[in-house]
């Protein structure tokens, strides 16, 4: 077989065709999309900008989070009046078994906090129906 | 020819930049088309990289600081922008560059902008055997006919290990065509 020597052979060229009049419209071309590259380039410093806000962003929402979480946990704590009106209408419990669990003190507050004229309690006494019935319960 | 240093300072300055460009273009798309096709192979994909390393020369001019000549430090962005679009093509075709390379030579049979015979589809295909930098060396100075200074430049390397990459590089051709 016969050695190939590069340097004893003709010059082998690449081969590499453009298309016709392709050197006479690239500069148009590139200059075109240079025009194009400007109005949508972001500056590095601008996209470092929007980075940095993205990011802040992100951190106060994150720091939000339990913020939030605690917030709507304590929205979901139930009232007083809502736990009145449950027990007074859903559940089994009569107003003997809550008497039973008062003491001492929580009568006492009851009766600061339910202050009736001696006049309005006769009233009430009086026009009670039961009133037959609470005497004779109480004795 | 104007100073080298004069014709940067035209590049920068708002006034005489679109001439300065212009002129730019003109002195260069020859060349530097010429390099980045003989990495790339193929006309649509040495056309965009070309569009490509002259965007990329305009936005970094403001930072060439003129260490090098003009002439190689667009070079070295051309030969930057053929390097890494092979790549990325290679990894989106999920095959090695080698390969990706083998089938480009092929298709060039069919390829209307080459007009070569069996012995320089043989010849890219030895030189696709070679590794990157001892291709790289041989087309600048087989095809391009650059000076070893000027690879030198434009590689980064010294003139010496040059000169002995291109010597393997020839060896292994001369081998590859005489045993295919």
């Amino acid at each position: 077989m016969k050695t190939f020597k590069l340097e004893n052979e003709p010059k082998i060229k690449s081969g590499f065709k453009t298309p016709d009049n392709y050197f006479d419209t690239f500069s148009e071309k590139v200059l075109q999309q240079l025009d194009e590259k400007e109005v949508k380039v972001i500056p590095f410093y601008k996209r470092n900008k929007i980075i940095s806000l993205a990011a802040a962003a992100a951190i106060i929402f994150a720091l939000l989070i339990p913020i939030v979480n605690k917030y709507r946990a304590n929205s979901n704590e139930l009232d007083e009046a809502t736990i009145e009106n449950y027990l007074s209408y859903h559940s089994n419990i009569s107003q003997y078994d809550l008497i039973q669990t008062l003491d001492d003190s929580d009568i006492e507050k009851l009766g600061n906090d339910v202050t009736l004229e001696d006049e309005t309690l006769e009233d009430i006494l009086v026009s009670s129906p039961n009133i037959e019935h609470l005497i004779s319960e109480q004795n | 020819m104007i100073d080298e240093k004069e014709f940067i300072k035209q590049l920068l300055s708002p006034e005489t930049q679109n001439t300065a460009f212009q002129k730019l273009l003109s002195d260069y798309q020859r060349p530097l088309y010429s390099h980045i096709r003989n990495i790339v192979l193929n006309h649509d994909d040495a056309d965009d990289v070309l569009q490509n390393t002259f965007v990329k020369v305009f936005q970094n001019l403001k930072n060439f600081k003129g260490e090098s000549k003009l002439f190689s430090w667009m070079y070295r962005i051309a030969t930057n922008e053929a390097l890494t679009f092979l790549s990325q093509k290679a990894k989106l075709s999920g095959i090695s560059s080698e390969d990706l390379q083998n089938k480009t030579i092929d298709n060039l049979k069919a390829d209307i902008y080459f007009d070569g015979d069996e012995i320089q589809i043989k010849l890219q295909k030895a030189i696709v055997t070679l590794p990157e930098k001892q291709q790289l060396v041989f087309k600048m100075k087989y095809f391009e006919e650059l000076k070893y200074e000027e690879i030198a430049d434009i590689l980064g390397t010294s003139v010496g290990a040059l000169k002995a990459s291109y010597h393997h590089a020839v060896k292994k051709i001369e081998l590859y065509v005489t045993s295919n």
